[in-house]
């Protein structure tokens, strides 16, 4: 069996794309919070923090097939799925205290997910609250671009909208864990995703705003 | 409804008036700022001490009453707030 490994391989390759960009993200919104001060981007470099590492840990399990890992696999999935899941929800949350702020809307699309919660086991029940998150994410990002016309935050929601999908297949790959390829494309749709999401961060880079620290 | 301003979004305003009223070079008054600044004259005036003091404005000795000017420091941090919001407003958020 040589394709096992190198679809291993792969997913490593994409895990550490994912972190990659998720620190870039996180790098230029903490930037903008020293500048600004704003609390909105103080939540998304929280959120891009939390996914980066996510990413990494899952990198590492992918690691595991290569080089022995110290603790049990599973401890360092969950492990990686709770710092997915916690980004996710400062992601969902920034959302939430922009909506409360102006017009205090949509707190009750993140009440539902918990009482809808029926998952037995905690990565199932990780993954499916990555899944609400991502999708609250969309549904606030969807209205901001209704409010803005701006097309990059259309673009964010489509990336968003693949991470979400990807979160989703995530859950279905723990439910079947004997079809492979749901891992797979999993992976695939979050990194596109992601890679979406980096958008942002080559427009600034381009525009090369010039930061001398806090005012 | 009104919309809740942050402290870089009320500096950003009056920065982008005393920047965009300064037609003639020669300054923008205090009232001027105040009224586009939209607070009240005990805050702005504790404000603008402070915008002097970190050098994104620059007072204007006159002959009667004191003018501001955006100094080079405060056109680089407005272009830095534009590109910072722009950012934000991608992922859906204010800054």
């Amino acid at each position: 069996m040589t394709t096992q490994p190198d679809m291993g391989l792969i997913e490593n390759i994409l895990q550490f794309i994912g972190v990659f960009v998720s620190f870039s993200i996180a790098y230029v919104a903490y930037r903008g919070v020293r500048q600004t001060e704003s609390s909105s981007l103080l939540r998304l470099a929280t959120a891009f923090i939390f996914l980066g590492f996510g990413f990494l840990i899952e990198g590492v399990v992918g690691l595991g097939n290569f080089v022995a890992l110290p603790v049990s696999t599973t401890v360092v999935v969950v492990g990686g799925l709770l710092l997915e899941t916690t980004g996710y929800f400062f992601l969902a949350f920034s959302h939430v205290v922009d909506v409360m702020i102006s017009k205090r809307l949509g707190v009750a699309l993140l009440v539902f997910p918990v009482i809808t919660l029926s998952g037995t086991q905690l990565a199932d029940i990780l993954s499916i609250l990555s899944f609400y998150f991502v999708l609250y994410g969309v549904v606030e990002t969807v209205y901001s671009y209704a409010r803005t016309r701006k097309p990059d935050t259309l673009l964010i929601a489509m990336g968003l909208s693949l991470i979400g999908v990807g979160t989703f297949f995530q859950w279905l790959s723990l439910l079947y864990q004997y079809v492979g390829v749901l891992s797979l494309l999993q992976i695939i749709l979050q990194e596109m995703g992601l890679l979406i999401l980096f958008t942002p961060v080559l427009s600034f880079a381009a525009g090369g705003a010039k930061v001398n620290g806090p005012v | 409804m009104a919309q809740y301003r942050t402290q870089a979004r009320i500096i950003a305003d009056v920065l982008i008036t005393a920047k965009d009223n300064n037609t003639e070079g020669n300054g923008v008054g205090v009232t001027t700022l105040l009224r586009k600044g939209n607070m009240s004259y005990a805050r702005f005036s504790k404000l603008l001490s402070e915008l002097v003091g970190s050098g994104l404005l620059v007072e204007l000795d006159g002959d009667k009453i004191s003018k501001y000017m955006i100094s080079q420091k405060g056109i680089q941090f407005l272009n830095a707030y534009d590109a910072f919001e722009d950012f934000a407003q991608s992922f859906g958020l204010r800054l």
